[in-house]
């Protein structure tokens, strides 16, 4: 069965960018969302309940670190790998997000998409 | 024969000849006198120069007025006798006695002339002392028990220290008949005049010391001194304020560890900047949510008797808050700034990235979307780095206008028009209205105006909600009336900022304004919009379908004063927003 997968972005492009690599990386093994703020994400996972939820930081009203509180009180939530995507690494928000069960991190504009598909991949081994 | 009739002759001859001789003698023995006089007092003049330059020579300005006691006891020889010359001086605790003998002298006759002078002191000053401890020093001559001559001449002179008697100088002698008060003249005269030195210097200190504590009580920044043994002995207004309310309300040592506790220990960095003799400076410890630069550093003495030594340490207090808060922003700036590059250029990296690939190029809809995206994602970073570049020359002052006579009528018109389509698909009605009087060409830069209104109507567009309004208004300003007033007369929608009526105080200009029913700004964001750091880095935090770099009113105003006008806004949070220019004539 195909891995669902979230994308919580405000960014348009960049969610486009990520979907259609996990899409044509995934070779039909990813199922892809997109949400394009904390509220519509949260929205998305409870219904879908998600294998993973790649999440940004930097978002209006609900930011990530919001995002994250709110998706962990939930028992559906609490197990929800989720890998967090920065433009700034912050080690406030990093250790905060630890903290939160954050699975892993990449630098948006850093990584390739071949990178992210073989982080997104180890999440599922 | 001597002749009998000259006799009478030779008679007044002898008598006249006497006359003359005793006369002579009489004039010799006058002009010796005066002689011996002017001697004397030419020694007394050399004497009373002699002594003042050697109490100014030795005590400089010094205002220890045993220091000056004892040069003027100490030369007294060269010009009187005495047995023993000595002062007597009232301290706060004790009462110094100093005697110096020139020659030997029974015990008792010590014990006279401080029983005299005691006398003399406590009659000058109408109370007793006899309670009071007396150190008593004794030089010269040493007292022999078997001597039994009796004190049979003695001088008084009181001292006197600006109006405060401080004690008495004393000249004795074992032989009667000395120091009569006409003699004694010169030294009255040299006590006066070293008392007056040191009065007049006592005041000149004072005069500084007010200064220094006036000049301490003013400063804003907070000081504190301590002694060697760290007991605070001044602390300024400036510094009680950051220390805040002690329990005694002079604040110590320990109250200012306890306001500094977690942040540095100050008694230790006091110890280590006395003990390696440096200044030390922290900077930004965070006290009372403000941030101090402190400096620590030691007091030494540099004049004086205790020159070169360390009398105790000061704390000074730099308050940086808004230095900062300025730096932070700054921070904030650039690290947004290189966000906000680096988001457009990753997504046209991994754009490329997909493209070389997957499968993209085949799929006609898929290249055309991605050929889309490429270009949204290079315009966004050309219009950041351009409004980035705008914003330096601003700041450089290195941004030019090319004035030329221009329609600026038709400027408008035109720029009305371009932003028709964008109202319409946002079902919001864009309106434009010319006053009366506007001539035709006006001097400006076209292309920097134009750059102006576009920057506005695009920020009134983007937060006016569906079904809004946006108005562009043109009309003239004459001096004596306020804009509003003016926009009032023409029944133009206007969103006033203006309870002042400041505006009235411009020179006749053409106004140019953009009016909006957006949802409005709160007055404390007001203040912000002209700041670059705000602007920019809440336009990022905002993220999301923001238009535009949040530099953009930056640039408005910068381009408006460089046409010498002025910008201005006017809002009310639910109704709307008026940003306006003018242009002078």
């Amino acid at each position: 069965m195909a891995k669902k997968i979230l994308i919580i972005d405000d960014d348009k492009i960049f969610s486009k960018i990520l979907r259609d690599g996990l899409v044509a990386g995934g070779q039909g093994g990813y199922e892809v969302f997109a949400a394009f703020d904390g509220a519509q994400g949260f929205e998305i996972a409870e219904r879908e309940k998600p294998n993973l939820i790649m999440l940004d930081l930097v978002m209006p009203d609900m930011g990530g670190i919001d995002f994250l509180k709110k998706l962990r009180a939930e028992d559906w939530g609490i197990d929800i790998p989720v890998i967090v995507e920065t433009q700034l690494p912050d080690m406030k928000e990093i250790s905060q997000g630890v903290e939160l069960g954050v699975h892993g991190y990449f630098i948006k504009s850093d990584y390739s998409i071949d990178a992210i598909l073989r982080q997104v991949g180890d999440v599922f081994k | 024969m001597f002749p009998r009739e000259l006799l009478p002759i030779v008679l007044i001859l002898v008598g006249l000849y006497v006359v003359v001789v005793g006369l002579s003698f009489w004039w010799a023995r006058r002009i010796k006198r005066e002689i011996k006089e002017k001697e004397q007092e030419i020694k007394h003049r050399l004497y009373e120069i002699a002594i003042l330059k050697e109490i100014a020579d030795r005590t400089g300005y010094s205002l220890n007025i045993q220091k000056i006691l004892d040069v003027i006891a100490g030369s007294l020889r060269q010009f009187i006798e005495y047995s023993a010359a000595s002062y007597m001086l009232l301290e706060p605790s004790k009462i110094v006695f100093k005697a110096d003998l020139d020659r030997s002298v029974s015990p008792a006759f010590i014990k006279e002339i401080r029983g005299r002078m005691l006398g003399s002191l406590e009659a000058l000053l109408g109370r007793e002392l006899a309670d009071m401890q007396i150190e008593e020093t004794l030089t010269g001559a040493i007292m022999l028990e078997d001597m039994d001559e009796p004190v049979r001449s003695f001088f008084n002179i009181p001292l006197v220290i600006g109006d405060r008697l401080v004690g008495v100088l004393t000249v004795a002698h074992t032989k009667a008949g000395l120091y009569n008060e006409e003699e004694m003249a010169i030294l009255y005269k040299i006590v006066s005049q070293a008392s007056h030195a040191v009065t007049s210097l006592e005041d000149v200190v004072k005069a500084e010391q007010d200064k220094i504590t006036a000049m301490l009580e003013s400063m804003v920044e907070g000081v504190v001194m301590t002694d060697r043994d760290y007991h605070i002995v001044a602390v300024n207004p400036a510094a009680k304020a950051i220390i805040g309310e002690t329990a005694t309300g002079a604040p110590t040592i320990f109250d200012l560890a306890e306001k500094f506790k977690g942040v540095f220990d100050i008694k230790e960095k006091l110890e280590e900047s006395i003990k390696l003799d440096k200044v030390l400076t922290l900077d930004g410890a965070a006290i009372g949510g403000k941030y101090y630069q402190v400096l620590v550093s030691p007091v030494r003495s540099n004049a004086g008797p205790m020159k070169g030594q360390t009398l105790g340490g000061v704390v000074i207090f730099h308050d940086i808050t808004h230095e900062k808060e300025a730096e932070r922003m700054r921070n904030d700036f650039t690290s947004m700034m290189v966000h906000e590059l680096r988001s457009p250029l990753g997504n046209i990296k991994k754009i490329g990235e997909l493209m070389r690939s997957s499968k993209v190029l085949e799929d006609k809809q898929a290249s055309s979307e991605y050929v889309d995206m490429l270009y949204e994602s290079s315009s966004v970073m050309l219009d950041l780095v351009n409004d980035l570049l705008d914003v330096s020359k601003l700041e450089a002052g290195k941004f030019e206008v090319a004035k030329q006579q221009e329609n600026l009528k038709e400027l408008i018109t035109d720029r009305v028009k371009f932003f028709n389509t964008t109202a319409q698909g946002a079902s919001i009605s864009l309106a434009s209205f010319t006053g009366e009087g506007v001539p035709d060409l006006v001097s400006i830069d076209p292309k920097r105006v134009t750059q102006v209104i576009n920057n506005l109507l695009s920020n009134a567009l983007n937060y006016t909600p569906k079904g809004g309004t946006v108005t562009v208004e043109c009309f003239m300003h004459k001096q004596g009336v306020a804009i509003d007033d003016e926009a009032g007369h023409l029944g133009m929608p206007w969103v006033n900022d203006d309870p002042q009526k400041t505006t009235a105080a411009l020179a006749d200009s053409v106004v140019v304004a953009v009016t909006d029913t957006g949802e409005g700004i709160s007055p404390e964001n007001l203040e912000k919009l002209w700041n670059k750091f705000i602007q920019f880095v809440s336009s990022v935090r905002k993220g999301g379908d923001r238009k535009g770099t949040g530099l953009g009113l930056v640039i408005v105003k910068g381009i408006v004063e460089m046409h010498g006008g002025t910008v201005g806004v006017g809002s009310k949070v639910g109704v709307g927003s008026t940003f306006y220019f003018t242009l002078p004539l």
